[in-house]
């Protein structure tokens, strides 16, 4: 079920067992070159297999609003995180972090972090973050 | 996909390289400051240690009961930060008594079919475009055997029913005890093939035939011919089931190909999986990819 993995740090040769949000490299589509930041409220979300999908309306500094479609994770990712579709459409005002497209196309994104004014989170592209609580 | 789960780190990393190095990277490839990583069996096993300890519950009829919850597709990456905030965990380490103590054991890696060598080319070519190729990133069933072990059993004397919440949806196959596979020679192949079921000892015996060749074996482009022929094993242990599945070929593969896997019986219900929508399609630039969530 599990074979060789590619990784790009040392460590001890471990079967590597969690596999990513499905098929194409993130990078197939996305720019990891480039992080766009965003200040908005979140519209619309789908809630679908194998990517769920955040509609971001974001506004510049002149109070125009673009609106963002931001790939994610698929559902079953966030089970007992607390997220939920609903959570995400609270209309919070939050900065989001993206990775835009690499097609060029307008507004389309691969959604990084969530962050709110009260400064929690939901970082949702991995990366640093402080490992789990061990088991109590 | 279920039987060939694994991480690429992409970006950088070429597929190319055969590194024995492991760890559990994001989907750039940068390796979070995580534990060990685990598949959701061995997460699921470990919240339930002494499974394979309990009794084994029977049937009326005397044969071992199968029902209940025994897999989900995917579970714990969630690592909270706080009370309101998280991060998704690309390597879950699977919970341990202490800090430091020993990862849970980990299964061994699947083995690959042996393809006779006229199917080599047909193989790697499925494999290398598997973007385009696979209909299962399109949204489509994988079929038997690829849906892997079933997540819910429902079992009587009868018959029996396969449940799977997927990621491409949710599917199912009733499989008669003691059945006939139909003769009708109208029936067409399909997904989940027609399967009867028969009783060997304590070892339930699946028999599946008609599947269609539309679907693959596993990941990465492992076709399989309109013969194929599955035969799946379940034996409950205490509150797990030992699963094996075995892939008969004989005009692409050299000899039968078999995988096996535990399962442990969880306390939570199945859940239906959001629908498939294939939003991707148009958006690509290259084929790079890494396996399948299965």
């Amino acid at each position: 079920m599990r074979k060789i993995c590619l990784a790009l740090a040392a460590a001890a040769a471990l079967t590597c067992a969690l596999p990513l949000a499905a098929h194409h490299a993130v990078s197939a589509e996305f720019d990891s070159g480039k992080v766009v930041t965003l200040k908005g409220v979140v519209s619309k979300v789908e809630w679908v297999n194998p990517h769920i999908f955040v509609y971001f309306d974001a506004k510049d500094e002149s109070g125009k609003v673009t609106t963002w479609r931001l790939q994610s994770l698929p559902p079953m990712f966030f089970k007992n995180s607390g997220l939920t579709k609903e959570k995400l459409l609270d209309g919070s005002e939050s900065t989001v972090t993206a990775y835009p497209a690499k097609d060029g196309t307008d507004g389309f994104g691969f959604l990084l972090k969530l962050t709110y004014p009260d400064g929690h989170f939901y970082n949702l592209g991995g990366g640093t973050a402080p490992a789990p609580e061990p088991a109590k | 996909m279920e039987f060939r789960l694994a991480i690429h780190a992409v970006g950088a990393v070429s597929v190319g390289l055969a590194a024995a190095l492991m760890v559990p990277v994001n989907a750039f490839g940068q390796a979070p400051n995580y534990g060990p990583p685990a598949t959701s069996y061995a997460i699921e096993a470990s919240r339930y240690p002494d499974a394979a300890a309990k009794p084994t519950p029977h049937l009326a009829d005397g044969h071992p009961d199968l029902n209940g919850v025994w897999h989900h597709f995917f579970g714990g990456l969630v690592a909270k930060v706080g009370d309101n905030s998280f991060t998704l965990n690309f390597g879950q380490s699977v919970p341990t008594a202490k800090a430091g103590g020993a990862p849970a054991p980990q299964a061994k890696p699947d083995t690959d079919p042996e393809y006779k060598p006229q199917y080599a080319a047909k193989v790697k070519y499925l494999n290398d475009n598997q973007v385009k190729e696979d209909h299962t990133l399109h949204c489509m069933p994988p079929g038997v055997p690829r849906v892997g072990p079933p997540q819910q059993i429902v079992a009587t004397a009868k018959q029996l029913v396969f449940l799977y919440a997927d990621l491409t949806g949710n599917h199912w196959r009733v499989i008669p005890v003691n059945g006939h596979h139909s003769t009708n020679p109208e029936d067409e192949a399909t997904y989940n093939g027609d399967s009867v079921a028969r009783w060997d000892g304590d070892t339930l015996v699946v028999d599946v035939t008609k599947l269609t060749d539309d679907t693959w074996l596993a990941d990465n482009g492992f076709l399989h011919s309109s013969k194929l022929h599955v035969t799946e094993k379940l034996r409950r242990v205490g509150d797990t089931i030992q699963y094996s599945m075995t892939a008969d070929d004989p005009e692409v593969l050299v000899k039968p190909w078999t995988i096996t896997r535990t399962l442990t019986l969880q306390s939570d219900t199945l859940g239906e999986m959001p629908p498939c929508v294939d939003n991707d399609a148009g958006h690509y630039v290259n084929s790079e990819h890494h396996d399948n969530v299965r």
